[in-house]
């Protein structure tokens, strides 16, 4: 898998794309501390557009659960956007989608943070 | 350090040194099997998705029990973790054993043979000074209490002893109760845990059902 990470002036946006496993979730995980731990400095939302994400294992959804309990540790706002219906299949069962902040698309997710 | 299904155990150990599920808490099995699970995929031996559990790697990790579970999923087939629950749980008795004489080994459990009327024998494990069994109370209340996001262990850990009916043992019906929601939230979001769950849920709708069934 691969992720590119985009900081703009009133957010940072993550985006992951291929397959999120047990092989490619510590590199994954080590990208999001660092672009959550930016984030906190600069008090910036957190959005983490899925849109390109295929495949979700066990251990990669720990990525998100981690990266979701840094943020509200540093007080910023942490979004998932965008899901494809297999990894929203396996945020559903898992009860990811309860405890996280899930949006349709990236603009409704910016619409959220920007309170448009 | 302490697995997951050493604290399972933990909590599961009465004040006696008795195990509780041995009393009849039905989802002690599922939740212990998805305990090993849960290890062997934070350290790299499994992963998962919704249909399928993969073996990534067999090497020993030098605990037994965990060891013991490995060594059957790299024999076995390849199918989902709902299968591998069902599949593990008649070995759970050899697993519980492996990990409480691991207990012992470490002290925080002393072996101590008990007999009820002189006739019936039976092995108990008091704990010896009962910290960490103290830790993973404390650690689920801790996520109970609080409004953080739960680290993926105590998530999981809180979800499997809800699973196996062992938050009884330290909080009472009315605090369970009243702390449903956030259980609900925040207990168990895993997807060896929540198998864990639908297996629990599946053996009681079908005693349930068996109970329900007239006899002719």
């Amino acid at each position: 898998m691969n992720a590119s990470i985009e900081i703009l002036p009133n957010m940072t946006c993550i985006r992951p794309a291929g397959r999120l496993d047990f092989e490619a979730a510590a590199t994954f995980q080590t990208q999001v501390d660092q672009a959550i731990a930016e984030s906190v400095k600069r008090s910036a939302p957190v959005v983490m557009d899925c849109n390109g994400l295929e495949y979700v294992s066990s251990a990669g959804l720990r990525v998100f659960l981690v990266a979701a309990r840094s943020a509200k540790a540093g007080s910023v706002a942490f979004i998932v956007c965008s899901l494809t219906p297999s990894v929203k299949e396996v945020f559903d069962v898992s009860g990811f989608g309860r405890i996280i902040d899930v949006q349709a698309d990236f603009a409704t997710a910016t619409a959220k943070i920007t309170g448009a | 350090m302490i697995t997951l299904a050493e604290e399972l155990i933990l909590l599961a150990i009465e004040d006696d040194g008795a195990i509780s599920y041995t009393a009849g808490a039905p989802g002690f099995t599922p939740a212990l099997v998805s305990a090993y699970l849960v290890e062997l995929s934070t350290i790299g031996r499994i992963d998962a998705d919704l249909s399928t559990l993969r073996v990534l790697s067999s090497k020993p990790t030098g605990l037994p029990a965990e060891d013991q579970v490995l060594e059957t999923l790299a024999a076995g087939p390849s199918q989902s973790i709902d299968a591998w629950l069902q599949q593990l749980q008649p070995q759970s008795p050899s697993l519980l054993k492996l990990s409480l004489g691991l207990l012992v080994s470490r002290g925080i459990l002393a072996p101590k043979d008990a007999s009820f009327m002189w006739v019936l024998h039976s092995r108990r494990y008091p704990v010896v000074d009962g910290r960490e069994q103290k830790e993973a109370k404390l650690r689920i209340l801790g996520t109970l209490l609080g409004t953080d996001v739960p680290t993926p262990h105590d998530s999981a850990l809180l979800g499997l002893a809800r699973a196996a009916q062992l938050l009884e043992g330290f909080l009472s019906s009315a605090e369970i109760l009243r702390l449903e929601e956030r259980i609900s939230l925040v207990g168990g979001i895993d997807l060896y845990v929540k198998a864990a769950e639908a297996a629990i849920r599946a053996e009681s709708t079908l005693r349930a059902t068996a109970f329900m069934s007239p006899m002719f």
